[in-house]
This record gives structure tokens, C-alpha cells and sequence, in this order.
């Protein structure tokens, strides 16, 4: 493997069409069973109900036929971040004065709540980020858009700018992996001039003074993609303002009627679990 | 009738109307020209200075000039993404200054701009070809017929439902174009559309562009490729934001001097034909194309019958090239480079896995030019990145210098000492704000400080023809295209590299930055170092190197001198490749009867070649 495939790890924003029975479903569906199931995970107290909305969200991978271990690999660049959080969350966090602590040293009081709500970090942002790149790889652009703004159209109608909003979170999506391959490409090149890129060497603070001269180029660079997008869909007569229509027709069948039913129960489980 | 398009005194300055225009094109963003290949126009100069013209409906016009001239900017007014300074631009009669009137003027309209990835919008096929139609606000059904009918057009419906991101590079240009045609536009614009392609993807459009027009359809070609411009009726040069020369081809490129004053160049065949004229005074002038040309020197055809020699074993003197040819040394010196049965697996383990290079096989002499040829996704520059180490084998083994890179202890900071690469369109990974910084970043790491890294960038900037004490405070934004592609190729050469590799140097760059960064590479090859080039265009392969691999789908399928890899036209055609221009004419001229000896490549082969014919039968 090289180390310069950033790519692999950017799994939120990739459509994979596998034909499964979860991407035939209506995207209002896989939206709104998705926005539930994201509003129980991130609410959820207890360990026990992250354990069956972990459940839940492997039940859907496999459904949606998502290869586990590329799916679980979309975690792997937060995973510093969250277990740098989690332990934030043991040493700082509430410890209800209630409970003894188990151990203390000035500020920092380790008891068992805080251990355990430390403990609950992981799978919570575990979930919720195996939750997106579920719904990125079964939902196509297309289908996001006009999901997205029909579900949105009653917010429309207090004069809020749907379509301006829906735009921004397709082209966010279609940004994730392309801002992995010029980084990619510019990490290369770099290397190719004597950084310590893909050398497997130098310590943490000479690879954070070689993210320097990757960030300039690409921030430039995606300023220059945003541009060229922009100018490529105006010259397509995109307009934020005008009325469009749609080649994909959205029905909402049986099956979606039942997906939405077992994604509210699990919801609900989860919460109260 | 009234013409279709009238531009009228415009002019244009990036920046001017900070607060009209929603582009961030202030002093450090403007590094994104560098995309388009033109100059980052500093604030105070107009990209567009007074220029009037009109179009016609039903025209196909070329729009030719040197990196930063204007050429874009001027494409942009024409579908009112940009709104000039001054004068107006009117389209089918509506200004463009008028906002309402945009929708409509982007229904008439279309454009195909540079790099495909940029254009597409979905993540299925069908879907991204639905937008243009959808934002039109078409019912369903005209929608799926138009979308129909578009894919059918280019001929990729059997891919509909694929993701444009699986597609090869040509398949997603003319995705992109589809997504033209489905808005049914009258007019269609080619922003150096072809630039990124190889010859059969380039070839493939040009045949849409041409029937296209046939269908009544205006196509405007932006083209840094003068062969590419011979192909339109009418040809527009601009200079520095205004309009230098206006006309047929044959008239356009009849000044040579007007051209070649203002970064342009003459077609392949045009400049055989005046490399002719002491030899052949009366040959005519206005010879655009290789068959125009072949078949103007056919009644100077030294053989006394006059019947063509189809039969290449037929016994007729064979003349020794010379002038410009250059002597092939036998590829049995020391290799610097030996691969054998690489492969490489692009994400593997995961569903987008793609198999990039297998079973690639690729020897370099030392001190020797190699080149890399293939058409798109062939595996080039998967290949040129092994070299020094930025991928390593996942199959096979590979030897650089002294280092095994399928040894995964070699140190590959010295494998990248040794072996410089110098990416594709590396303008756009320049990140210091001063050229001299900019070039000292490699010699820095190294060590270097003081007297001898100021010495080894000045050594650097001279080899690739830039003036140290002019360039090296001067900010890498406000340079040229051209100049930017110098620095960051003498970025690479300042670190002393033994072997360079470069991925299409040429691309993107105007007619006279791309020969003087070919006269600087045959320099630097003089020097000593190796260098392996990988290029869609042949012309300068068979300028730069003596030897070529081909790659196709990723295996190595040919090596061999340059002369021999080059001279078999359908075996090229088989791989997406076409011979140079100068083989092209050569085997022309041969099937005519000039004994001209097989293995030309180069221009220069063919005029001395010519030459030495006329010179055996007067």
C-alpha cells in the first residue's frame, strides 16, 4: 500500500452502485431513516443503546452490500481525534459528585461515570461516521439533490433558499475525494523534492511542518476547482434561483413505508435502550 | 443575415470590478489561471483590450494565442460568464450585460472547458448529462430523450448508469461534451478541450466537432495545437488581449514572423514546407496539413516513373538521413533503470480498486532519453511514479541505480536525490510566494545554506533559461504560464537529480514555451543526465528520445529505438497513438516514390531527407 493514497481513507461523499436492495429504496427514505437513526445515535446515553445502533448501522452495510472493511476504514483518519476526545472526556469530563472518584489529582477526577461516558465517545462517532459513508455510498448525487429538496420544500416555502443549500452539500460531497487526490498529488510532488513524505520517517513535528507547504497549494487548488465547478454548471444554465425539473422520477413505494417504520422503531429502541 | 455573435470594443481586467465579479480572482487566487494553461493577469493589465469581431452562425473558428493572451477570457464573454469592462457582446441580438437574458444566452451557447473532472456534476453518467436539460426545466420524458440521443451522439449510452469517474479520460471528455449537446446549443465552445487527451481521444473529437458544424452547429476551438487549428475555416490569433490576426488558415498561417513574433508557431506541415523553399521555390505556400503537403511534393518526386512504389522491398537507392537525425547508440550500455513485471493495484482491498500497471517491463540506459507512450490510462505515470519511489512494486522488482526499490528498507530520500520528477502540470503545485524560495525548497532539505544553495539555484534557473537576478524575487503568482512551468522544472533540477522524469512537459504550454523547454531538455541531456519522458505527443518524443516503451492497458507491449516503435503506423493506431507528423508525410511521400529512407521521426530528418533526394536526381 502507499502512503499517499489518501483517497482510500475518504469514504464519506463515494457513491458505490451494488444494486442492493437499500440503494433501490426512495431517498427520502434512506434520508430521513438516516437523519433518524443519526439523532438516536448522537442522543443515546447509554452504552447499551450505542451497542444496538452500532447494530443497526453495521445491519445496513451489509444490507447495502458495502464492504465492511472499506467502510470501517473511513473511521481510521478520525480515530486520533476521537480517542483524543474520549480521553478529554475521562479526565475532564462531569464526574457526577455523586460518585466516588476513583482516582484524583488536581483538576482531574477519574470516576466511573466519566469513564464510562469516555467510554461511550468511540462508538458514537464510530457510527455516525460508518452512518454517512453508508448514506454517500448509497445515494448518487442525483438522488441526494432531489431527496434532499423535497424534503426540504415546506422549509422553501418560508422563503429560505433550498436550493442553495442542497447545492452546497452536493458539491461538499463531491469535494471530499477530489481534495484527496490533489493532496495526493501535491504530497508527491513535494516528496519528489526531498520532503519527508512517504519515507516512513521524521517525528511529529517535522511531518506538521511538511502539512505547510501541502495546505498552500491546496487551498488554492480547491479554490480553483470550486471555480472551474461553478463555471462549468453556469455554463450548463444552473441558476440558484431558477425552477428545475428532474429525469429521476421519486416514488414512494411499500418497501419505503416499512424501511422508514424499522428505522423510527430502531431509533426509538436505541434512545430508550 | 446577422451574425450570430458580435463582440464589440471589450475590454476586460480581472479584479477590476472586485465587487461585480464572484470569482476569486484576487492577487494570490489568480494562481488559477495556471488550470487553463495562461498567465495569471496581474490586477493592472487587461486580459481583453478593446477587440471587436463577429461571428457567424454556422462558422468554425479557431482561436489561437500564447499562454495569457486572452483566449479564454474572450470564450467566457461569449456565454456571458464574464461581462466586460467595456463594450458589449451580443448574442443572437441580446446583450450580455442584460442578466435576465443569461439563461437564455446559455441555452444558445455551450461550453466544453479543459479537465473533464471539473465539469461533471453527478455521480452517474446519465444523470450528469440531465442536468444541462433539467436546469432548462424540460418535462421528464424530453429529458430522457434528449439525454438519449446526446450519449448516443458520442457514442457512451452503453455507459449510462456507470460513475463518470470509472470512465477513461476521452470517454469523460466527451461525457462533458454530451452534457453540451443535450442542452441543444447552437453555438459550441471548445476550451482546449483536447489538451488532456491522447491522439485517438483528440482525433474522436475533432470528428464530433466537424460533423457537428456539418449539423449547422457554430464551433469555436480554443487550441494551443496549430494542427489542431488547420481544421477550422476561419482562424483568429489573439496577442495580449487583442486580436493579432483574423482569417482562413492559409492566410493566418502565411506570416510566419507575425506569429512566431506574437509566441505562436506554424503547423507541422507548413513549417516542412518552408524549410523546402531554397530547395523547392516554387512549392506553394499555404500547405496546412501532412496530405496538402505530400501531395504538393508529389510532382517533385525524384523517381524518373511515374508510377508510385507501393512495395517498400523495391530495390531503389536508399539515402542516409542526416542533418538533425540523431545517431541512435546501441541500447546495450549500462542500465540506470530495470524493471521487470511490475504491477501496481490503485486502492486496493477496497471497491474501487483499479489495476493500473501489470507485468510492465522498462529499461533505461544511463545517460540515456526514453520515452513513455501510451494513450490515456495506460499506465505512464503510474509507472514514471515507481521510479523514484513514490509507489512501490506491489508485484515485480525494480532497480534504480544502486537502490532495490522492491526492497522495502532502501532509503527513498536518496532514491529521490538521485531521480527528480516533475509532475504534470506543475505550476499548480508551486507554494512559495518568491521564485528563488520556490526553487531553494528541495536544495534547503538537502542541507544546503548560504553561498552554495544561492549558487545551486542560480545553476538551476539557468538551465531552464530564467535570469537569477531578474526572477528570483519576482512572485510566483504573477508569472506566466510559461515561466511558471520553467520554475517549477528548475525546482526539480535544483536538486541535481542523475535521472529526470517528466510527465507531458509540453502540455498546455503555446507553441514557443514548449520548443524552448524542449531546447532546454536537449541541453540538459548533453549534461548527462537521463531522462524518461512520457508524452501524448509524438512530435516530441521523437524529438527528445532515442529510445520508447509502450504501454497499453497497463503492459508494456513494444520497445525499441525511437525510429522503429514510431514507424509503424497501425500498430500505433492499434494502441491509440498515431505516427508524428513528419513519419506521417514521409510515408506518404515514400508510397509516391521518393526513396526516402524508413526510421524519419523528426521534421528536421524530413526536410534533410527531402533534400538529399532533390539533390541525387538534379
Amino acid at each position: 500500500m502507499s502512503e499517499f493514497e489518501f483517497q482510500r481513507f475518504v469514504t464519506i461523499g463515494q457513491y458505490l452502485p451494488t444494486g442492493s436492495a437499500v440503494h433501490r429504496l426512495d431517498p427520502r427514505t434512506r434520508l430521513l431513516g438516516g437523519l433518524f437513526l443519526l439523532l438516536a445515535i448522537t442522543l443515546t446515553p447509554r452504552l447499551s443503546g450505542l451497542a444496538l445502533g452500532l447494530i443497526a448501522v453495521l445491519t445496513i452495510t451489509v444490507l447495502a452490500r458495502v464492504p465492511l472493511g472499506y467502510a470501517l476504514r473511513g473511521v481510521v483518519p478520525s480515530l486520533p481525534f476521537i480517542l483524543f476526545l474520549a480521553l478529554l472526556q475521562v479526565l475532564l469530563g462531569p464526574g457526577s459528585a455523586a460518585t466516588t472518584p476513583l482516582f484524583s489529582w488536581g483538576p482531574i477526577h477519574i470516576s466511573v461515570t466519566s469513564l464510562i461516558s469516555g467510554a461511550t465517545i468511540p462508538p458514537r462517532f464510530g457510527g455516525l461516521i460508518l452512518l454517512l459513508t453508508i448514506l454517500s455510498a448509497s445515494t448518487s448525487t442525483t438522488e441526494m439533490v432531489l431527496g434532499l429538496e423535497r424534503l426540504l420544500r415546506p422549509v422553501g416555502r418560508l422563503g429560505l433558499p433550498i436550493q442553495d443549500f442542497v447545492l452546497m452539500i452536493q458539491v461538499a460531497l463531491r469535494f471530499l475525494p477530489l481534495l484527496a487526490r490533489e493532496a495526493e498529488r501535491i504530497a508527491k510532488s513535494q516528496a519528489s523534492r526531498g520532503a519527508e513524505w512517504g519515507t516512513g520517517r521524521g517525528g511529529l513535528l517535522r511531518r506538521t511542518r511538511q502539512a505547510l507547504p501541502i495546505l498552500v497549494p491546496l487551498f488554492l487548488v480547491s479554490l480553483q476547482r470550486a471555480e472551474a465547478l461553478a463555471m462549468a454548471m453556469e455554463a450548463r444554465g444552473y441558476r440558484s434561483d431558477g425552477r428545475r425539473t428532474s429525469m429521476v422520477a421519486l416514488n414512494f413505494r411499500r418497501g419505503d413505508y416499512l424501511a422508514l417504520l424499522l428505522s423510527l422503531i430502531a431509533s426509538a429502541v436505541i434512545l430508550v435502550a | 443575415m446577422a451574425p450570430f455573435i458580435v463582440v464589440e470594443n471589450v475590454s476586460y481586467t480581472y479584479g477590476a470590478r472586485s465587487a461585480a465579479t464572484r470569482k476569486p480572482q484576487t492577487s494570490g487566487a489568480s494562481v488559477g489561471r495556471g488550470t487553463t494553461g495562461s498567465a495569471a493577469p496581474s490586477p493592472s493589465t487587461p486580459a481583453l483590450h478593446g477587440i471587436s469581431l463577429e461571428v457567424t452562425a454556422g462558422e468554425y473558428l479557431a482561436l489561437i494565442g500564447a499562454n495569457g493572451s486572452g483566449k479564454s477570457t474572450l470564450a467566457r464573454h461569449l456565454n456571458a460568464l464574464l461581462i466586460p469592462d467595456e463594450g458589449r457582446v451580443l448574442v443572437a441580438g441580446m446583450d450580455t450585460r442584460d442578466v435576465a437574458q443569461h439563461p437564455a444566452i446559455r441555452r444558445l451557447v455551450g461550453m466544453v472547458f479543459q479537465r473533464p473532472e471539473d465539469q461533471t456534476v453527478a455521480t452517474v453518467v446519465e444523470h450528469d448529462v440531465a442536468f444541462g436539460p433539467e436546469n432548462l426545466g424540460l418535462p421528464r420524458d424530453e429529458i430522457r430523450a434528449r439525454v438519449r440521443a446526446a450519449l448516443e451522439t458520442v457514442g457512451l449510452w452503453d455507459e449510462r448508469d456507470r460513475p463518470p469517474h470509472m470512465l477513461s479520460v476521452g470517454q469523460m471528455q466527451r461525457l462533458a461534451l454530451a452534457g453540451v449537446l443535450a442542452v441543444r446549443p447552437q453555438c459550441i465552445i471548445f476550451d482546449e478541450a483536447t489538451a488532456m487527451l491522447d491522439p485517438a481521444g483528440r482525433h474522436t473529437v475533432h470528428t464530433l466537432m466537424r460533423d457537428l458544424n456539418q449539423e449547422g452547429i457554430t464551433i469555436i476551438a480554443i487550441t494551443h495545437l496549430m494542427e489542431e487549428a488547420v481544421h477550422a475555416r476561419r482562424v483568429i490569433a489573439l496577442h495580449a488581449g487583442s486580436v493579432a490576426l483574423d482569417g482562413p488558415p492559409d492566410i493566418v498561417f502565411g506570416d510566419a514572423t507575425r506569429l512566431s513574433n506574437i509566441g505562436l508557431g506554424l503547423p507541422g506541415a507548413a513549417a516542412i514546407a518552408l524549410a523546402l523553399q531554397s530547395a523547392l521555390p516554387d512549392l506553394p505556400r499555404a500547405l496546412l496539413t501532412p496530405d496538402a503537403l505530400a501531395a504538393a511534393l508529389q510532382k517533385y518526386a525524384p523517381a524518373a516513373t511515374s508510377q508510385p512504389r507501393p512495395d517498400r522491398t523495391h530495390a531503389a537507392p536508399r539515402v542516409p538521413v542526416d542533418g538533425g537525425a540523431m545517431p541512435v547508440p546501441p541500447d546495450s550500455g549500462p542500465h540506470i533503470i530495470e524493471a521487470s513485471g511490475l504491477g501496481h493495484v490503485y486502492m486496493r482491498d477496497t471497491p474501487f480498486a483499479r489495476r493500473a500497471i501489470e507485468n510492465a517491463d522498462l529499461s533505461v540506459a544511463e545517460s540515456g532519453a526514453h520515452g513513455l507512450v501510451g494513450a490515456t490510462g495506460s499506465g505512464k505515470s503510474t509507472l514514471l511514479q515507481h521510479l523514484n519511489g513514490l509507489l512501490r512494486p506491489q508485484e515485480g522488482t525494480l532497480q534504480v541505480g544502486q537502490y532495490a526499490l522492491h526492497d522495502a528498507a532502501t532509503d527513498l530520500r536518496a532514491v529521490r536525490r538521485l531521480v527528480g520528477l516533475v509532475f504534470q502540470t506543475p505550476e499548480n503545485q508551486i507554494f512559495e510566494q518568491y521564485v528563488g524560495d520556490e526553487i531553494a525548497y528541495g536544495p534547503r532539505l538537502a542541507g544546503l545554506d548560504g553561498e552554495p544553495l544561492r549558487e545551486r539555484v542560480r545553476w538551476a534557473m539557468d538551465l531552464v533559461g530564467l535570469d537569477f537576478e531578474g526572477f528570483k524575487d519576482r512572485f510566483t503568482f504573477a508569472l506566466s504560464g510559461g515561466e511558471k512551468r520553467k520554475v517549477a522544472l528548475a525546482s526539480t533540477l535544483a536538486l541535481r537529480p542523475q535521472v529526470l522524469l517528466l510527465d507531458e512537459p509540453t502540455a498546455g504550454l503555446d507553441p514557443a514555451s514548449r520548443t524552448e523547454l524542449l531546447q532546454h531538455l536537449h541541453q540538459l541531456r548533453q549534461t548527462g543526465v537521463t531522462i524518461v519522458l512520457s508524452s501524448h505527443q509524438m512530435e516530441d518524443v521523437a524529438e527528445l528520445v532515442t529510445h520508447v516503451t509502450v504501454l497499453a492497458n497497463g503492459r508494456s507491449v513494444s520497445e525499441g529505438p525511437v525510429a522503429d516503435i514510431l514507424g509503424e503506423a497501425h500498430r500505433l493506431a492499434d494502441w491509440g497513438l498515431e505516427q508524428p507528423l513528419a513519419s506521417r508525410v514521409a510515408r506518404a511521400l515514400q508510397a509516391q516514390g521518393w526513396p526516402l529512407v524508413p526510421g524519419i521521426v523528426t521534421e528536421s530528418q524530413l526536410v534533410a531527407g527531402i533534400r538529399r533526394c532533390l539533390e541525387l536526381t538534379h
